[in-house]
C-alpha cells in the first residue's frame, strides 16, 4: 500500500509510514457490499408495470426483472413503450440466486448462483467468474440442425455455487424478461444472453425469407434470421435475459391490429403474433430503373400480443437487388 | 500530522488524495465526492461516473472531462508539463502546442493497423484534448511514486510526463475471438514524483482489489488494467461436447492488487 501523506510504498501491515512517519489507514481489502436497505414490507400488493408480478408495494424495485417502480412507465403518443427505468446496481432474484445487473452503458449481468441452480448462457459474453464456479457444454437435442446452417450454437452451462458476470460488447440495454409457467416468448437469434435452467429452449423456421439474383445465381436472404428462438418455461418461472442495442420500446397489439418494423430491429414477440414480409414501392420518376429494385422491405407484425424492438438495427442486406422469390408477403405501391 | 486534531480533509475513496471538506470532486481525480459508491454484492466497484465538465490537476495542469457517452479529455498544460499519447486518439489542439515522437527504448517494433506505434509528446502551455473511438467511461488513476501499474493495450489515453512508459507482449492472452496471438500489455512505473494515467474502458468499467492469493477468472477481451502485483495467466477451459467441444481461454487474476475490467470487448491488435 502506499502512504496517503506522502505517497512512499509501505508494508501492507504497517502501522505508520516509514518515510514521514504518518499514522497509516487500513481500508478494507474488499469494499464492503452496501446492506440491502430494510424495507418493511407494508402489506399491499402493487403490480409491476413490466413483468405484471404482485409485489409487495414496499419495494422500490422489482424483485423479479429489476424495474423501478418510483417512476411512472415512459409511453410516446403512438404507443410504443419505453423498457422500464432500471437503478444501477438492481437486483433480481430467482430460485434461490440473484442477479445483480452493473453499468449504464454496456450492463453487466452479475449473477450469484446458489449451489442448487444453474443458468445457461449462449458464446462470447462470459466476462468474469469465480475460479470454483464450473462451466459445460451444455447437450442440445437436434442441434444438428442450427449447425448445419452455419450458425455456431454453443449453449453452456453453469453450476453454482459462485458468481459468474456476463455482458455483450455493444452499447444497449439488458431486459430481464421474467417467464410464468405457460408463458412463451419469440426471440430474434442473436440476441439471448442467459436464462435459468427451468427455462426450456427451442426454435423454429422464421418463414420470412426471399431470394435475390438472376439465372442460376441466386440468393437467399433471411432478415430475421432462417430462425427464431422460442422460450418458455414449462413447470417452475424462470427468467430470461436479452441484450438489446441501444435504445428497447415495447408495444402491446391489439387482435388484428399491425405495424410494420425493421426486421433486424424487432428483439421479441409473443407466439401470437404473427409475422410476415411486406414490401414498399415509393412512386419514382424513375420508372425504368425497375419497380423491383425501387422498393423498402419491412417485417408486418399483426397482433394480438406484445412485441418489442431496438433503435440499433443492421443495415438489411439484398435490399436492391433483383428480387426473384419470396416467403408469404404483401405489397404497397404508391 | 497530530491524530489529536480533527483534519478537515475528505479522503477520496477511487484513489485515496485528500481534498478539502467542502470539495464536491477530486482535485487528484475528478471523482464525485459527494455520490455513494456503487459496489456489486460480488465486490466489483463501478469506476467514478465523472460529472460532465468536472475538473481535476496534475502537477500544473488542469484536465477537463467532457460529454458523458464517449468523453473527451481536455488538457490545460502547464508550462514544461507534458503528457504522452497514442497518437490517433488526438481530437484537437492550440496550434502552438509543440509534439514531438517519444523515444522508445529496447529497438522494440510495434505496429497499429498496418502503421507504426508512436507514442507521441504534447508540451505546454496550452490546450490538447482526446477521445477514443467508443461509448465508454474515462479512468482516472493518479500514480504515487513506486507505484506500477498495467494496462491492456491501447486503452491508455494519456500519462503525464513523469511516468515510465514500456510495453511487454503476452503470449496466449487472447481469447478464440482473435484467434490466441498475444496482446500487449503497457506498463507504467512512477519512480520520482507522482504521476497521471488515463484509461478509456470501453462500455462500463469495473475495479475490485484482490486479497492475496485471492483469485478471479476474467475474459481476456474485458481485462483493462491491474497492479503490477496482480499475476496473470492464461487458462485454457476445454468445455467438451459435439464436434471436439469448444474451448475458453480465460485470464486467472490473482492478487493482492487491484484489476479493472471493462464490459465491451473492443480488441483494437497490434502486431
Amino acid at each position: 500500500m502506499f502512504c496517503t501523506n506522502c505517497g512512499s510504498a509501505v508494508k501492507d501491515n504497517a502501522n505508520f509510514c516509514t518515510a514521514c512517519g504518518s499514522a497509516m489507514q487500513h481500508a478494507p481489502v474488499q469494499p464492503a457490499p452496501e446492506p440491502p436497505p430494510a424495507i418493511a414490507p407494508t402489506g399491499v400488493e402493487t403490480k409491476c408495470p413490466w413483468c405484471a408480478a404482485e409485489i409487495d408495494a414496499s419495494h422500490l424495485s422489482c424483485p423479479r426483472c429489476g424495474a423501478t417502480l418510483e417512476a411512472p412507465p415512459v409511453q410516446s403518443a403512438s404507443g410504443w413503450a419505453e423498457l422500464p427505468g432500471r437503478k444501477d446496481m438492481a437486483k433480481l432474484q430467482f430460485g434461490d440466486s440473484f442477479c445483480q445487473i452493473e453499468g449504464l452503458y454496456v450492463p453487466v449481468a452479475d449473477v450469484n448462483l446458489a449451489g442448487s441452480d444453474s443458468i445457461y448462457f449462449t458464446h462470447h459474453i462470459l466476462l468474469w467468474k469465480d475460479p470454483q464456479v464450473n462451466i459445460t457444454t451444455m447437450p442440445l437435442a437436434s442441434g444438428w440442425k442450427r449447425v448445419f446452417a452455419g450458425l455456431p450454437l454453443i449453449m453452456t452451462q453453469a453450476h453454482g455455487p459462485g458468481h459468474i458476470a456476463f455482458s455483450r460488447d455493444a452499447p444497449g440495454e439488458m431486459i430481464a424478461l421474467p417467464l410464468q409457467p405457460g408463458e412463451e416468448v419469440d426471440v430474434r437469434e442473436h440476441l439471448f444472453m442467459l436464462a435459468t435452467h427451468n427455462v426450456a429452449y427451442d426454435w423454429f423456421s422464421s418463414n420470412v425469407w426471399y431470394t435475390t439474383g438472376s439465372g442460376d445465381e441466386t440468393e437467399t436472404h433471411y432478415p430475421v434470421g432462417m430462425f427464431m428462438d422460442r422460450f418458455s418455461a414449462p413447470q417452475a418461472p424462470g427468467l430470461l435475459l436479452l441484450h438489446a442495442a441501444g435504445n428497447v420500446f415495447v408495444r402491446e397489439l391489439a387482435p388484428g391490429q399491425t405495424i410494420l418494423v425493421k426486421p433486424t430491429a424487432l428483439i421479441f414477440k409473443d407466439p401470437t403474433v404473427q409475422m410476415q414480409l411486406h414490401f414498399e414501392h415509393p412512386r419514382s420518376g424513375f420508372t425504368l430503373w425497375g419497380n423491383w429494385t425501387n422498393r423498402y422491405y419491412w417485417l408486418r407484425l399483426w397482433g394480438p400480443g406484445r412485441v418489442a424492438i431496438q433503435s440499433v438495427f443492421d443495415r438489411s442486406e439484398g435490399e436492391n437487388k433483383y428480387l426473384k422469390n419470396c416467403s408469404a408477403a404483401t405489397e404497397q405501391h404508391w | 500530522m497530530n491524530p489529536a486534531q480533527p483534519i478537515e480533509r475528505i479522503q477520496c475513496q477511487w484513489c485515496q488524495g485528500m481534498n478539502p471538506k467542502t470539495a464536491l470532486t477530486c482535485v487528484a481525480c475528478g471523482a464525485p465526492l459527494d455520490i455513494r459508491n456503487l459496489v456489486s454484492e460480488s465486490g466489483w466497484r463501478e469506476a467514478p461516473r465523472l460529472r460532465d465538465m468536472t475538473e481535476f490537476q496534475f502537477s500544473s495542469s488542469t484536465c477537463q472531462v467532457e460529454g458523458e457517452i464517449v468523453p473527451v479529455a481536455e488538457i490545460h498544460l502547464g508550462a514544461n508539463d507534458s503528457v504522452f499519447f497514442e497518437h490517433h486518439i488526438m481530437l484537437w489542439k492550440d496550434d502552438n502546442v509543440p509534439l514531438t515522437v517519444l523515444q522508445l527504448s529496447g529497438g522494440l517494433k510495434r505496429a497499429f493497423a498496418g502503421m507504426p506505434f508512436i507514442i507521441s509528446v504534447a508540451t505546454g502551455p496550452g490546450r490538447i484534448a482526446f477521445s477514443r473511438d467508443a461509448t465508454g467511461e474515462l479512468v482516472v488513476l493518479p500514480l504515487h511514486p513506486g507505484m506500477e501499474l498495467d494496462v491492456r493495450e491501447h486503452a491508455f489515453l494519456l500519462a503525464s510526463h513523469q511516468i515510465d512508459y514500456s510495453f511487454v507482449r503476452v503470449k496466449g492472452l487472447t481469447n478464440i475471438l482473435f484467434g490466441g496471438q498475444g496482446m500487449y500489455m503497457d506498463r507504467f512505473v512512477t519512480t520520482g514524483s507522482p504521476g497521471l494515467v488515463l484509461l478509456h474502458g470501453y462500455g462500463n468499467v469495473f475495479e475490485r482489489k484482490l486479497k492475496a492469493g485471492e483469485s478471479i477468472m476474467v475474459e481476456p477481451g474485458a481485462f483493462l488494467y491491474k497492479d503490477s502485483t496482480v499475476t496473470m495467466e492464461v487458462e485454457f477451459q476445454r468445455l467438451g461436447g459435439l464436434f471436439g467441444g469448444a474451448n475458453m481461454s480465460l485470464a486467472k487474476m490473482t492478487g493482492p492488487g487491484r484489476i479493472g475490467i471493462q464490459s465491451m470487448y473492443v480488441h483494437h491488435h497490434t502486431e
